[in-house]
């Protein structure tokens, strides 16, 4: 690149008039009829010329590559049968092609997928062309089965032409299960509703379309319904909770037969998971007197979204003589027949609180209470010194099924509730915050300063312990319910900072929600969670010094035994792989758990047809094209920038590139026309020459005053 | 060796933590144990050797008419020594106010605070119920000057339809020596009147921690050795009646602090039987 240059020394406007002064000069010389008007004209303007500082500049360029992008998509669903092996031959003859243009550079890139996310094709197409410089990028071929799930993150346009060849067959189809809508909870015994259809996709055999897929539903493994439905009717499924925790429901139908066959069978079934929950805990709380710790156990359970409570105080108790008129008091009567007889089994758990037999409630209302623990109901007793008194409860007919027997002795003093070994295991004192242990005594838990001195029974399991080691907190299970008892009614002296307290709402809680069996409490559970990377973390919470190995079956006659290590108190954990996808069954003695275990990239499998759909904007923005390889692939041609980027030709199809003609500038020269010295020269001669003509009478006759 | 570590530890404790010991091995009064154990309710010590006899009679003439009316039996009456006792035993604490009070240490406002925040209830008495609102000096100025640095929350005068008014006996006015002065607790919410059924997370069940007035009721429960009243109430039967009514006050203020908003729920308990009855049909 050569050119004229100027570097002017005096400002273009003095320049420009020092230029018209050399002109007017000329002219007048002219006018005056002088001879060397042109000389004097041309020296001004020589002048001018060389005021304005002109140089010839000289770069030197080079003419750089185009870029073509060449992009793979690797992701699962481009591993189905045959087209792994068509991206292959279309990549390597892609290759070979555009190496054969002169001048051009291919840059790679390949497309994996994310286990969730699926494949993010549009993230790394924007990534790469943010990464070349846009003058050079000369085309963008993509290479995939048009399945990305990222369209969000897909460039609206590029600076060249961006063709996608599309995998895949013209006779793909596929039979797959939407799942539309599914509940993530859903209340115990309620049926909640799925929502599912079957859809066909792709070039679908006539043998098979508009043919009902034949469904097989289980929950949790067991009892499999089947149906038949065709194939895109929305179906409500009607799913029932029966426990609490994960109720997995398994959702399948068999892949129809036809030739050729249906691409995958992988989206062919879905798992459920539905997170059985209880409807609102009832809890009747039974107050014997109004004492310190009531508005404890009133603030745990009101503030307790979940539970509604019903409480009644005995403010006044029969033995209690008032003369006031009834007219003028605020009690009521306690509606014993209505709450012990009529109502009981709409409660969840009763809580006697301080409560001793004080002639209100009849011998059959215990017996009732029991029947309705017996059952599966749940009580509480949080007893004070009344427990070692004649009115104690367990002088009455709840007595039998209470998990400690008083001595009578009233242990008055301050003591640390500590956690027995059994606590230490136990899910309701598991844990507590600041519990002290064994054999570190300054933990930072406070005192309690009274409890009563008790015999638990044989099957009972002391989890808390006070003074001289006595039991403090006692757990039991009667029949189908359960029962807890605290000898002591101080908890209370926690919630007030008594020597800094200690977790007295999370162990009522705690206690509450275990006897009404809320899974997260249960003794003895099996926990299995599956992890992103498909390992499944089995844990194993027991009361026991040992657990496992845990039996694990599943599909296709798969067995396997697991063993369990030690991992704290009371837990035992393993890591296992699970061999393929589909549902396991895991089972330690009486406990059993299934799990659902998904293919490696879900969202890969959802859909599987090829499709041009989510690559023709952009395809269509840049002039490029959506061609299938099925068809072959195609040629490979350069067209200016501007111009369809593909078409069909005698040899088939063809798809251009755009050649940039971009270049860089590596250097530049800057040489003036001429050195200062040969504009003096020319100036001065110019002038001198006009002169010369004027004076000395070169080509003119002599004057007479020169002749003489 | 075991010793010496303890020694340490505990050491460490009573530097490191000023204020409410958490030296578990000193053993903790014996008075505020039975505090715990007995409901026994509390007063202030003023250091005004007349007001202190009236508050342990007062309180004394309350407790034996809990005893003989109500489930609530509680212990002789505390004398709290603000500066030295912890407060976290106590349930209910009456501060009569007196002009020579001097103002607790810095230490055991904390103590103070604490206990109002885990539950406890202070009945402030300015004992000036005969003279207030008359121009006069009266007993507002050092309650202000007392109460400054607790944490109290805004005020207002207990409305009709609050609680107190029903926890045990219906009452309409609050009554001590003194009567139709203005009695004050916690404002209730704004929101009151809009929710209707269980109040959602109120970890203090609404009770108010304190409740402010100058009906000098510690005078009007006060009985002595014999069991006779201590002070006169107004004039003969009217008196009487007003004493009675003071009392009265005394054990809807306990039950209010015992039970929180229990009677309040009551009011619930047929719409939530009726709701358990209406799950029946359904299914």
């Amino acid at each position: 690149m050569t050119g004229l240059a100027f570097d002017p020394v005096l400002p273009w406007p003095i320049l420009a008039a020092l230029a018209a002064l050399a002109l007017l000069v000329a002219l007048w010389a002219l006018w005056r009829g002088l001879r060397g008007w042109l000389w004097r004209g041309l020296a001004g303007l020589a002048a001018a010329l060389a005021l304005s500082g002109p140089a010839l500049q000289s770069g030197t360029s080079n003419k750089l590559s185009d870029i073509v992008i060449l992009l793979d998509d690797r992701s699962a669903s481009q591993a189905l049968p045959g087209r792994s092996a068509q991206t292959d031959e279309a990549v390597d003859e892609l290759t070979r092609r555009l190496e054969a243009i002169p001048n051009t550079e291919i840059r790679r890139v390949t497309v994996g997928d994310d286990d969730d996310d699926g494949t993010l094709l549009g993230t790394a197409l924007s990534r790469a062309l943010a990464a070349e410089p846009e003058a050079r990028l000369a085309g963008v071929i993509n290479v995939t089965d048009g399945l990305l799930h990222d369209m969000p993150m897909l460039p609206a346009t590029a600076p060249a032409p961006v063709h996608t060849l599309l995998t895949g067959q013209p006779e793909d189809w596929d039979r797959r299960l939407v799942i539309e809508e599914a509940p993530t909870y859903g209340l115990i015994g309620q049926s909640v509703n799925i929502r599912l259809r079957i859809e066909d996709q792709g070039n679908v055999p006539a043998s098979v379309a508009g043919q009902p897929a034949r469904l097989r539903i289980s929950v949790d493994g067991d009892n499999e319904r089947q149906l038949d439905l065709p194939p895109g009717v929305p179906l409500d499924l009607p799913i029932t909770p029966e426990h609490a925790g994960q109720n997995v429901v398994s959702i399948s139908f068999d892949a129809p037969e036809a030739t050729p066959p249906e691409l995958t069978d992988r989206n062919n079934a879905a798992a459920v998971q539905i997170q059985g929950v209880r409807d609102r805990l009832r809890v009747l709380l039974v107050s014997g007197e109004p004492h310190a710790g009531e508005r404890t156990w009133r603030n745990l359970l009101k503030s307790d979204a979940n539970v509604d409570l019903i409480h009644f105080t005995i403010l006044r108790s029969p033995d209690k003589l008032d003369m006031v008129p009834v007219q003028e008091m605020s009690l009521i009567a306690f509606p014993t027949q209505e709450l012990f007889m009529e109502r009981i089994r709409d409660f969840d758990l009763i809580i006697f609180d301080r409560y001793s037999v004080q002639g209100i409630l009849l011998p059959v209302y215990y017996e009732n209470v029991r029947q309705f623990v017996e059952e599966g109901g749940a009580i509480l007793v949080s007893a004070g010194p009344e427990m070692s008194s004649v009115e104690s409860l367990n002088l009455s007919p709840l007595g039998a099924i209470l998990p400690a027997r008083p001595t009578g002795r009233i242990m008055s003093g301050p003591f640390l509730p500590q956690l027995t070994d059994e606590g230490m295991r136990h899910p309701v004192t598991s844990g507590l915050p600041g519990a002290p242990s064994e054999d570190e005594q300054d933990g930072h838990w406070g005192r309690w300063l009274r409890m009563s001195q008790s015999i638990p029974s044989p099957n009972a399991q002391v989890v808390m312990k006070g003074m001289e080691d006595e039991p403090l907190l006692i757990l039991n299970r009667v029949g189908k319910g359960r029962v807890a008892q605290l000898t002591s009614d101080q908890v209370w002296l926690w919630g007030r900072g008594f020597e800094g307290g200690g977790p007295q709402l999370e162990l009522l809680r705690r206690i509450a929600h275990w006897s009404m069996k809320e899974p997260e409490l249960e003794e003895e559970a099996l926990l299995a969670d599956v992890s992103h990377d498909l390992s499944v973390t089995v844990t194993r919470r027991t009361m026991k010094d040992s657990a496992g190995p845990v039996r694990i079956t599943g599909p296709d006659d798969f067995a396997h035994e697991l063993p369990l290590t030690e991992a704290g108190p009371g837990r035992f954990t393993a890591e296992w792989v699970p061999p393929g996808p589909g549902l396991y069954r895991l089972v330690d003695g009486d406990i059993t758990r299934v799990i659902a275990v998904g293919p490696a990239a879900p969202r890969e499998f959802e859909e599987t047809v090829a499709t041009p759909d989510r690559l023709e904007p952009l395809a269509g923005q840049t002039m490029g094209g959506v061609l299938r390889l099925s068809d072959g692939v195609p040629s490979i041609r350069t067209v200016r920038e501007g111009r369809p980027a593909f078409g069909e030709g005698v040899g088939g199809d063809w798809i251009a590139i755009t050649p940039r003609e971009a270049e860089t500038i590596s250097g530049q020269t800057h040489r003036p026309i001429l050195p200062d010295w040969a504009w003096l020269l020319l100036i001065a001669g110019l002038a001198l020459t006009g002169w010369l003509l004027e004076g000395r009478g070169w080509g003119r006759p002599a004057t007479p005053d020169e002749q003489a | 060796m075991n010793l010496l570590r303890k020694l340490a530890v505990a050491l460490f404790a009573s530097l490191a933590l000023p204020g409410p010991s958490l030296a578990q091995d000193a053993e903790p009064d014996p008075r505020l144990v039975r505090a715990a154990d007995e409901v026994a309710l509390a007063y202030v010590v003023t250091g005004d050797e007349e007001a202190d006899r009236a508050s342990e009679a007062g309180l004394r003439g309350l407790s034996e008419v809990l005893t003989q009316r109500t489930s609530v039996e509680p212990g002789e009456p505390i004398g709290i020594n603000l500066d030295e006792d912890d407060l976290s035993l106590l349930t209910f604490l009456y501060w009569p106010i007196t002009d020579s009070q001097t103002a607790p240490s810095a230490a055991a406002y904390a103590r103070l605070n604490h206990y109002l925040r885990s539950g406890g209830l202070i009945l402030f008495d300015t004992r000036d119920g005969d003279i207030a609102g008359l121009g006069g000096p009266d007993g507002s100025a050092a309650l202000q000057a007392l109460a400054a640095p607790l944490d109290i929350p805004p005020l207002a005068p207990i409305p009709a339809d609050h609680v107190l008014t029903r926890t045990f006996y219906l009452l309409e006015d609050f009554p001590g020596r003194y009567q139709g002065n203005r009695v004050w607790a916690e404002a209730p919410p704004a929101d009151a009147v809009a929710t209707e059924g269980v109040p959602f997370r109120n970890l203090n069940d609404g009770v108010s921690p304190v409740i402010i007035g100058g009906n000098a009721w510690a005078e009007a429960w006060a009985i002595d050795k014999r069991g006779l009243p201590s002070f006169t109430v107004g004039a003969s039967f009217e008196g009487e009646r007003q004493r009675e009514m003071a009392y009265r006050f005394g054990v809807n203020l306990m039950m209010y602090v015992l039970t929180g908003n229990y009677k309040s729920d009551q009011v619930h308990v047929p719409a939530l039987l009726e709701r358990l009855k209406e799950g029946e049909t359904a299914e």
